[in-house]
């Protein structure tokens, strides 16, 4: 394990053991630090990842999550087929305000299905979808205008809640730098890499401020580091009192959510 | 056995230590390991020392800020408080109450 993958593992210790996001962020940058300034083996240093997050704790503490909220979205008893395929049979899900819920299951099991009836965007067969409070959804991909600035997505964002430019500007700016990236430059959306116009993508179904987050997918073509800042904010936005519906192909121990949707057939239902 | 009482010894005293170093002015993680291995009380780890600093933090003893150094990296740099002060002020003192008379016994118990 070198110092990356110690100050990883470290970091995803700190996660689960709900350091708060900021405070987590800065001991991680410190640790990191004081590894790049001394050199020497950070498992002789700091110790093993675990005992070390352990420590930590002792020493400043962790959040309480927020007691999760009023329900925002409900689902049940939704079926959808196309032709002769069933692809969802009886799927449920509820999320309260300050909640995530993770959506998961094989390829092709119906999670993008699932999502975009929840988005009120493909009408289920039978079941029906109660959300409360403004909704925000942000696709796997598209959703972004290829002739356009970054800076021109938040201001066409701000137009639609009667926001003024330069506001607009400066809270997409914002926002964007949760995800790790500098939205000022002057590239239109369509010379953006893929993740980062999945970054601008993502930055607009937040800058709504909606109560409700419906995301499919949303770190394509993320990094490492990327993929880290993603969930810090999803923390973030969570810990605010949104209800955050995730579809997501892969889980790992940096992923920190309330309710877990599995979709893969053979177990169909949520369970939490 | 040694080292072992060494890391008891270290850890009752440790937060006054690091109080007095930054009486000197502010001062990073790194930079307080190497002032403390350099005043002879031997190597601090990383795994030993921020938690300390974290607590010290906590209580409101020491303040810290992030700051790009001259050409270095970003660096956490921890200021003493006026608390700080009063904390080092009296815990300074206790602690010299308590090594003086067990210096004196342990002197003439080595010497004698």
């Amino acid at each position: 394990m070198n110092a990356d993958e110690w100050l990883r593992t470290f970091a995803a210790e700190l996660h689960q053991r709900r350091v708060a996001v900021d405070a987590a962020r800065h001991v991680v940058a410190e640790a990191a630090t004081h590894l790049r300034e001394g050199g020497g083996d950070p498992w002789l240093v700091f110790g093993p990842p675990q005992s070390y997050a352990a420590a930590i704790v002792e020493s400043i503490g962790t959040t309480p999550g927020p007691r999760p909220g009023p329900v925002r979205l409900h689902a049940r008893g939704i079926n959808k087929r196309y032709g002769r395929r069933t692809v969802l049979r009886d799927a449920a899900l509820t999320v309260r305000a300050g909640q995530i819920a993770a959506v998961v299951g094989a390829n092709g099991c119906g999670k993008s299905t699932f999502l975009r009836i929840c988005a009120g965007l493909v009408s289920p067969d039978a079941g029906e979808v109660t959300v409360s409070g403004r909704l925000g959804y942000c696709p796997q991909q598209g959703g972004t205008a290829d002739f356009l600035l970054p800076d021109e997505h938040f201001v066409l964002v701000g137009a639609g809640q009667g926001v003024a430019r330069g506001p607009a500007r400066r809270a997409g700016r914002t926002a964007a730098r949760h995800l790790g990236w500098d939205a000022e430059g002057d590239l239109l959306a369509r010379h953006l890499s893929g993740g980062t116009r999945q970054k601008l993508n993502l930055t607009m179904s937040t800058l709504a401020e909606p109560d409700v987050l419906l995301l499919d997918e949303p770190y394509q073509g993320f990094d490492q580091g990327s993929y880290v800042n993603l969930w810090d904010q999803l923390v973030r936005l969570r810990d605010e009192g949104k209800a955050i519906v995730v579809v997501t192909h892969l889980l790992n121990q940096l992923d920190r959510v309330d309710v877990v949707l599995d979709l893969t057939p053979a177990q169909q239902g949520g369970r939490s | 056995m040694d080292s072992d009482r060494r890391g008891q010894w270290l850890r009752g005293v440790l937060d006054l230590c690091v109080l007095a170093l930054l009486r000197e002015g502010e001062s990073y993680g790194y930079q307080i390991a190497q002032s403390l291995d350099a005043a002879g009380v031997g190597p601090i780890q990383g795994g030993t020392l921020y938690p300390v600093l974290l607590r010290l933090q906590r209580t409101g003893l020491v303040t810290a800020q992030w700051r790009e150094g001259g050409s270095g990296p970003a660096r956490k740099y921890y200021q003493l408080t006026e608390d700080g002060w009063t904390a080092l002020h009296q815990g300074g003192n206790a602690w010299l109450a308590f090594v003086a008379p067990v210096t004196g016994i342990v002197t003439k118990g080595v010497e004698g």
